[in-house]
């Protein structure tokens, strides 16, 4: 990564600069904070279903960091003649990969916990030597859940929830978001612990399914959000709650060029950036040349997010066009 | 905006703490609960009254002649079962018998030459492995007891660790 402002076709401004550089350095802080919480549970998982749940939760957790570094090598690269659109699908992937990812094993883990249920298994969680002195293990799972939870959920957590917007990235945002829900892992298999350690047997594999189903839930949004992409849906917000405002500006701007009578917009997001189709309706037959790489180079003024821009002179605008009204 | 997110995450935060606070209270307070339970009382059960420990024959671990066996396993057993006031009552019989008889609830302790690389894992509650036991050869070996039973297995492990403990 010797070139870091180079973003496909074009360079990134200085603040969506910075915000990529903290970004991979929040990835890399989580992989390393995440490959030693997954060590130190390890060390205490035992025989608790929701532990182990818990457990192999935080390495799935570890996807969307992979992808995210793994794509942002691909999405840098200029378009080429081979891949015209430049590579910017790689985050779309990298996010479908770990949606599937997570769904996959969270289906399982659910059916894993039912079927413990189901079959009355009790789990056996006994005691540990521990500097010469005989504690129950069930001690040192919830103290180890209780100190693990500090990084999803106050350092790297808020942090990437930060920079998901300047960067319009629905990976880091996705990734960001189940880390601040982190919390209720840590709180499901604590319970479900002290749930052994009192003698209700039940709640331990009952944590454990309501772990899994936060997995699944993750995993379903995640591949829903990474696959609307690739389809080609129209441009949403960094959240994916409402169609993107820049649509909107795209035509206003369209709008009072004095040669252009009505405007509309096909915009979908490649991952990070768009691509633009803009239609215009112009006053006369005749359009030049200049007015619409003018145009073109307009609409790539508005937003760094606009790197490819077509605008395309036509009689009536596509039904299906975004005219911002 | 910003206010409300943050008073619903402390809200959130509060009621987790709550919650495991309750339980914390629940379990140390009132109720005579105590931490690990059995939920099938097992540890209850066996104190003071008979503790029915399966067994196999196994070198100087375990020999079996006439009567009741004998041989290092066994007095160590006999010396758990004094610390807890419980009189042991021995069942021989081979390993597979013994585990399905601890799953069935017939028996509350298997003990033996079994090492920690036992298959019965899913079967039953495995002790940690203690090396300190005489006859044994070096090996490790554990105990079995009735899933679930961690007060039990604490008990005993407690017991182990204190006798033969590393």
């Amino acid at each position: 990564m010797t070139e870091t402002k180079q973003f496909g076709r074009t360079t990134l401004p200085s603040e969506q600069e910075q915000a990529i550089k903290k970004a991979v350095r929040w990835e890399v802080f989580t992989i390393v904070y995440t490959s030693i919480t997954i060590a130190v549970i390890a060390l205490v998982v035992g025989e608790s279903q929701a532990m182990r749940t818990a457990w192999i939760e935080d390495m799935l957790s570890l996807i969307p960091q992979i992808a995210f570094l793994t794509a942002l090598l691909f999405v840098r690269r200029r378009p080429t003649k081979k891949h015209p659109y430049g590579l910017h699908r790689a985050m779309g992937v990298g996010h479908l990969v770990a949606g599937v990812a997570l769904l996959a094993v969270g289906l399982n883990l659910a059916i894993e916990a039912v079927t413990g249920l189901i079959a009355g298994e009790h789990p056996t969680i006994g005691t540990v030597q521990l500097f010469g002195q005989t504690i129950w293990l069930g001690w040192l799972m919830v103290a180890v859940m209780a100190v693990v939870i500090v990084g999803p959920v106050f350092l790297y957590g808020p942090a990437k929830s930060k920079l998901a917007p300047v960067l319009h990235n629905k990976l880091l945002y996705a990734d960001a978001d189940m880390a601040k829900a982190d919390w209720q892992t840590t709180v499901a298999s604590i319970v479900g612990v002290l749930g052994v350690g009192v003698g209700v047997w039940w709640l331990d594999g009952a944590a454990a399914l309501f772990i899994a189903l936060g997995i699944i839930w993750d995993g379903f949004r995640n591949t829903r959000t990474a696959i609307v992409d690739l389809m080609d849906q129209r441009a949403r917000t960094y959240d994916s709650k409402n169609p993107h405002p820049l649509a909107r500006d795209i035509v206003s701007y369209l709008r009072s060029r004095p040669w252009v009578a009505d405007a509309g917009v096909r915009m979908r997001d490649q991952g990070q950036v768009f691509h633009v189709e803009a239609f215009v309706v112009p006053h006369r037959s005749k359009v030049s040349v200049e007015d619409i790489d003018a145009a073109a180079a307009g609409i790539a003024d508005i937003d760094w997010k606009m790197q490819d821009v077509v605008v395309m002179p036509v009689g009536d605008l596509p039904d299906e066009a975004d005219t911002g009204r | 905006m910003d206010r409300s997110w943050t008073s619903r995450r402390h809200r959130q935060r509060r009621w987790a703490t709550a919650a495991i606070g309750l339980i914390l209270a629940g379990a140390l307070s009132g109720c005579g609960l105590t931490i690990p339970a059995d939920p099938d009382g097992t540890l209850d059960s066996v104190s003071g009254g008979e503790l029915r420990v399966g067994t196999s024959p196994d070198g100087d671990l375990v020999e079996v002649t006439r009567g009741d066996p004998t041989g290092t396993v066994v007095d160590l057993v006999d010396a758990f079962a004094d610390s807890i006031d419980a009189e042991p009552t021995w069942t021989v019989a081979s390993e597979e018998t013994l585990v399905r008889m601890l799953e069935a609830g017939d028996l509350d302790l298997v003990a033996g030459g079994i090492t920690p690389d036992t298959p019965w894992i899913d079967k039953a509650g495995v002790t940690r492995g203690y090396p300190g036991i005489e006859g044994a050869d070096g090996r490790e070996l554990v105990m079995l007891v009735p899933l679930g039973e961690n007060a039990f297995l604490s008990k005993l492990e407690s017991f182990l660790d204190a006798e033969v403990g590393s």
